[in-house]
């Protein structure tokens, strides 16, 4: 019998009876009657409104039938063309979501620079200093993790082993309202900056760890037998190997340190989901600046996965045919 | 979450203050006279006590106080702002000199921190949706009622608010919820209120003036009965300084006396609230 199902399953209008199965039931169960798509069925099913469940089931099928045709459509176009056309439709729908927040525009654009000029530049400045030096402790701590001194590899992996195991906010907590204690009076950038570096650190740790190890063993020894030193073998042999494994998931990281960096506004950073939360609140507009600083906040992520396509690329080029 | 996260904090706080670090007597002082600075701890969220405004500077009652007394010490006034719980938890070893925050003085937090000087009364009352039938307070009883962490007004709705500062007048405990719901900050109070009357939430407690604001602004609420308590509000300073805690009294009581507190408090609040009713 499996074969016999394989044989409906893989069929196309299989996939597309399942899809516009799904979309009719969901679009039935959230009922749209009072929405813009049950306004333009009115002359069909009457008033939205008094139609009843034949009203709802109408409105979902639609849904689904436009779903489906639009998806039989798009799959007519080259591939790329195919992915453009998707997006493009999903950022309208996405857009109309926010749209029907009745924002004020006005209000938005007259904060939008500030919230660019201090808010996103603090945060994209606090980020790159931090992911700079959590780049340096995890590589240090990566090799003391692979070498043979016990004491390095004991300091390695209880380092590892706080900052991966405790939260992020208390980390900065700890380091902004700790430190004093002590003596040191750090101001709220640097222990920002600590904080997101030291918690970082340990993650990259261990993906820069699995990265080295990641490179077959064959090539150090084959750079040894040629005569080469060690340190020589992995800087030239091992290590631009082991980037093309480290690239992808530390810029991963990086863009989920971008976001949070947002934590850092506990000791009072003008950074941008600060300024997010604070500068609508005066006119009780503070959806309005969320919004706008999630869309920043977007933009700067794709800005950093292009970057990071580009360096990918310039570490793949060995492994190129 | 809240909860979970406000414990963590408290917790870490408790750890970490176990070593004293208070000022030393007269340091405060000395260094706002020297520098010609004194640094204010304020909330750039919680209008219209101290906000940003449309020209993106810190203003509000608070502020206007604050600035008020930076003036008559002699010296400019800088604005730092951190989370209210990092104010809160004292032991500022000198990033701030000052907290103008619409602070209650409790007991609790007079362990960290010292409060030399009331400066103005906030009345707390009850918010609703204004479809809401509630007509007084007692139509509350057994309701979900919102309100931020931490504060005073979650303190009086689970009944074991003190205030013990001097002046300040004796209170009931008027309502006894269904569920209390803890809130980052008043405002998301409001953003529940404002969804429907019994959606998220069947009411709020906050305070009388952040209320009116809201409405001012167009929120669909209305405030339910008279104030249910006075809450005295204090400046705050690190512990261990008399002498800087003297001068902060000494300008209040003056700024009372010549009617600046007046002013200012009709200015923001259209009310005197520098003394109770």
């Amino acid at each position: 019998m499996p074969a016999a199902i394989g044989e409906y399953t893989d069929q196309p209008w299989f996939m597309r009876l399942v899809l516009f199965v799904g979309v009719t039931a969901v679009c039935t169960a959230s009922d749209l009657r009072g929405t813009m798509l049950g306004q333009f069925l009115a002359p069909a099913i009457g008033d939205p409104l008094e139609s009843g469940w034949f009203g709802r089931i109408a409105i979902g099928a639609v849904a689904g039938a436009v779903v489906v045709i639009n998806v039989a459509l798009v799959r007519l176009l080259p591939f790329v063309a195919q992915i453009g056309v998707v997006w493009l439709e999903l950022l309208i729908l996405f857009l109309a979501f926010f749209y029907s927040f009745d924002l004020s525009y006005p209000f938005i654009l007259s904060r939008l620079p500030f919230l660019i000029t201090q808010g996103a530049f603090t945060t994209i400045y606090v980020s790159l200093a931090a992911i700079f030096i959590a780049c340096l402790l995890a590589l240090a701590a990566a090799l003391a993790r692979l070498g043979s001194s016990g004491p390095a590899f004991a300091v390695a992996t209880f380092y590892i082993s706080f900052f991966r195991g405790t939260p992020l906010l208390l980390q900065v907590y700890l380091i902004y309202l700790g430190l004093p204690q002590l003596g040191f009076v750090v101001s709220a950038v640097p222990a920002g900056i600590a904080a997101l570096s030291l918690c970082y650190g340990a993650y990259l740790a261990e993906i820069f760890r699995a990265g080295i190890q990641g490179v077959p063993a064959g090539q150090a020894e084959a750079a040894a037998a040629l005569g080469l030193r060690k340190g020589l073998i992995f800087r030239k042999i091992v290590f631009p190997q082991a980037m093309r494994l480290i690239v992808p998931p530390t810029g991963n990281q990086f863009i989920a340190m971008l976001k949070d960096s947002s934590l850092v506004s506990v000791m009072g950073v003008w950074e941008l989901m600060f300024l997010a939360r604070t500068q609508g609140r005066a006119e009780f507009k503070h959806l309005e600046m969320l919004i706008t600083a999630a869309i920043v906040y977007w933009i700067i992520s794709v800005i950093f996965e292009l970057i990071q396509a580009r360096i990918e690329q310039y570490y793949g080029k060995g492994s190129e045919r | 979450m809240n909860h979970i996260l406000g414990t963590v904090v408290r917790l870490t706080l408790a750890a970490v203050l176990l070593v004293p670090l208070g000022a030393a007597a007269g340091e405060v002082l000395d260094r706002v006279v020297s520098t010609k600075t004194l640094t204010l701890s304020s909330d750039a969220a919680y209008p219209p006590q101290s906000f940003l405004n449309d020209k993106n500077e810190m203003d509000g009652f608070d502020v206007d106080v604050a600035k008020e007394i930076a003036k008559r010490m002699g010296a400019e006034l800088k604005i730092v702002t951190p989370a209210w719980e990092v104010i809160t938890a004292g032991r500022w070893g000198g990033r701030w000199d000052i907290s103008v925050g619409s602070m209650t003085p409790t007991k609790e937090r007079a362990q960290v921190l010292d409060f030399p000087a009331v400066y103005y009364y906030t009345p707390a009352s009850f918010v609703v949706h204004e479809d809401s039938k509630a007509a007084s307070v007692a139509d509350l009883n057994g309701e979900v009622i919102g309100v931020c962490g931490g504060c005073t007004y979650e303190n009086y709705l689970k009944k074991n608010l003190v205030i013990d500062a001097e002046g300040a007048p004796p209170f009931e405990y008027a309502v006894t919820p269904g569920e209390i719901r803890s809130y980052e900050t008043d405002t998301n109070v409001f953003d529940d209120l404002r969804i429907g009357d019994g959606k998220r939430l069947d009411a709020g407690l906050s305070a009388l003036p952040t209320i009116e604001e809201a409405i001012k602004n167009g929120y669909p609420l209305k405030v339910v009965g008279d104030p249910v308590f006075y809450e005295p509000l204090s400046v705050a300073i690190d512990k261990g300084d008399a002498e800087f805690g003297a001068k902060v009294a000494e300008i209040i009581a003056a700024m009372r006396a010549d009617g600046t507190l007046t002013r200012l408090s009709t200015k923001w609040y259209g009310v005197d609230l520098s003394t109770v009713k």
